[in-house]
C-alpha cells in the first residue's frame, strides 16, 4: 500500500510542472493549449481561468476524449493548489496523452501572481432556453455563451451597416453593446436601416436602436451614445470596449476610428458598401494591416458619395 | 458578415478577417477575396510612424500628413452624400 505523499511523489516523477506565468505566456501566444480545471462544480463557478474547462476530478477519464480529441494537445491541469490535479494528470498520461502539465501551486497561486480571474454568473432557465443552439456548437457551447455575455462591442454608426450588426449581436448575446449615432431617423433611412421602425421617424437613431435591440433581447445592456464620433470623444468612448466595429459612412470617420483604435489596440471590423457592393475586413492592431495601409489617401471630395 | 466576424473575434474561435478584404457585388453575386498587407511605410501602423495621437485630426478634417515618402496621408475632407 502507498501513502499520499508516495503517491504524489510518483506522480512527480512522470508529471512535469509548470508555474502560472508559464501558463499566460503559453495562453497569451495563441498556443493550442487545453487547460482543465479539475475542481469541483462549485469552486469554478467562484472563479477559474479564462481558458479553461471544468471537468472535475471524478470524471475526469470518462469525459478527457470528448474534450481533448488528439492526445497530442498539450494539457494542463489545475486544482486549488495543485496537488489534486498532480494526481489527475497521472491518470491522463497513463490514458496516452502525451503532453500532460501539472501547474504548480494550482489556482491558489495563480490569483497569487495577479494573473485574471473569471466568475460565472450562474446562467438563467431563459438563457439556457435563448441560447440553447449556441450551446450545441462546438466553438461556442456554454463557455462561449458566458464570454459573449462579458464581451462589450462598439458599433459606431446605427444606420445601414450598424442595424443589422447591432441585431443580430443582441440576439447572439453580446452582453454589452455601445450605439453610437448622433443622427435622426428619416424615412429615407427605412429601406434598409432595419433597426429603425416608421414611427421612430424623426427620433435620434440610438433611441429607437436601443428599444428593439432591449425588445429582442432583454440580456443586452445598450448603451447609448447619441452623439457623432470626434476627435475629443473617440478615446475616452473606445477605451470601455473589447472591439470596435465600424458602420459609418464617410471617409473622415473612418481614418479617425482607424487611428484611434490603434492607438488604443483595439481590434476594428470593418465594412463599408456602396449601392451594390460592399466590402469588409478586419484590422488588428500590430496583427495586420489598417486601414491607411489599404487607403493611405482618401479619395477626392465629391468623388465617392457615401 | 460584420456580426460573424465580431463574434468569432470575441469568442477568439475561427479564422477572422485579418489582412483580407472581403468583396460583395450583389448584382453579380460574386464575393471576392483579396489579400492586404501592412504597408511598411504606413504613416500609422509602419515602421517609421508619422501618426503618435490624434492631433492630426483636430483641424476638422481637413489635416493632411506627409509620409516619408511624399505621400499625402491622411484625414478627408468629408465625403458626404
Amino acid at each position: 500500500m502507498k501513502t499520499l505523499k508516495e503517491m504524489l511523489a510518483e506522480a512527480r516523477q512522470i508529471v512535469p510542472e509548470e508555474g502560472p506565468a508559464d501558463l499566460q505566456r503559453r495562453l497569451a501566444a495563441g498556443e493550442p493549449v487545453a487547460v482543465i480545471d479539475v475542481r469541483d462544480p462549485d469552486e469554478f463557478r467562484d472563479g477559474h481561468i479564462e481558458a479553461a474547462s471544468n471537468i472535475s476530478r471524478g470524471f475526469l477519464e470518462f469525459r478527457i476524449g470528448a474534450a481533448v480529441s488528439d492526445q497530442t494537445t498539450p494539457i494542463v491541469l489545475y486544482c486549488q493548489t495543485g496537488l489534486r490535479s498532480m494526481l489527475a494528470a497521472k491518470a491522463l498520461k497513463e490514458l496516452g496523452y502525451q503532453h500532460v502539465i501539472n501547474l504548480q501551486g494550482g489556482y491558489q497561486k495563480w490569483v497569487q501572481s495577479g494573473l485574471p480571474t473569471v466568475r460565472d454568473q450562474p446562467l438563467t432557465a431563459d438563457q439556457i432556453q435563448r441560447y440553447s443552439r449556441h450551446f450545441l456548437l462546438n466553438q461556442v457551447g456554454d463557455k462561449g455563451q458566458r464570454k459573449l455575455l462579458r464581451s462589450k462591442a462598439l458599433l459606431i454608426g446605427a444606420g445601414g451597416l450598424g442595424s443589422p450588426t447591432a441585431l443580430y449581436l443582441a440576439a447572439a448575446g453580446v452582453g454589452t453593446l455601445g450605439l453610437m449615432d448622433g443622427d435622426v431617423v428619416d424615412i429615407t433611412n427605412l429601406q434598409r436601416q432595419v433597426l429603425h421602425t416608421t414611427a421612430d421617424i424623426g427620433k435620434p437613431k440610438v433611441e429607437s436602436g436601443t428599444r428593439m435591440l432591449k425588445a429582442l433581447n432583454p440580456d443586452v445592456n445598450v448603451v447609448p451614445l447619441p452623439m457623432r464620433i470626434t476627435v475629443d470623444n473617440v478615446m475616452d468612448v473606445i477605451k470601455d470596449y473589447d472591439l470596435v466595429i465600424d458602420g459609418s459612412d464617410n471617409f473622415e470617420t473612418r481614418y479617425l476610428v482607424n487611428d484611434a483604435c490603434y492607438l488604443a489596440g483595439k481590434t476594428n471590423v470593418h465594412g463599408s458598401i456602396f449601392q451594390f457592393e460592399g466590402m469588409a475586413t478586419v484590422f488588428a492592431p500590430n496583427q495586420g494591416p489598417c486601414y491607411r495601409c489599404l487607403y493611405p489617401t482618401p479619395p477626392p471630395p465629391g468623388l465617392v458619395p457615401s | 458578415m460584420q456580426a460573424t466576424e465580431a463574434v468569432k473575434l470575441l469568442l477568439g474561435i475561427g479564422e477572422p478577417l485579418i489582412g483580407r478584404l472581403l468583396t460583395y457585388d450583389a448584382l453579380g453575386m460574386r464575393f471576392r477575396e483579396v489579400r492586404l498587407r501592412r504597408d511598411p511605410n504606413c504613416p500609422l501602423c509602419g515602421s517609421h510612424p508619422t501618426i503618435k495621437d490624434l492631433s492630426i485630426h483636430h483641424d476638422g478634417g481637413a489635416a493632411c500628413a506627409i509620409t516619408p515618402n511624399g505621400r499625402e496621408a491622411a484625414v478627408a475632407t468629408s465625403a458626404r452624400a
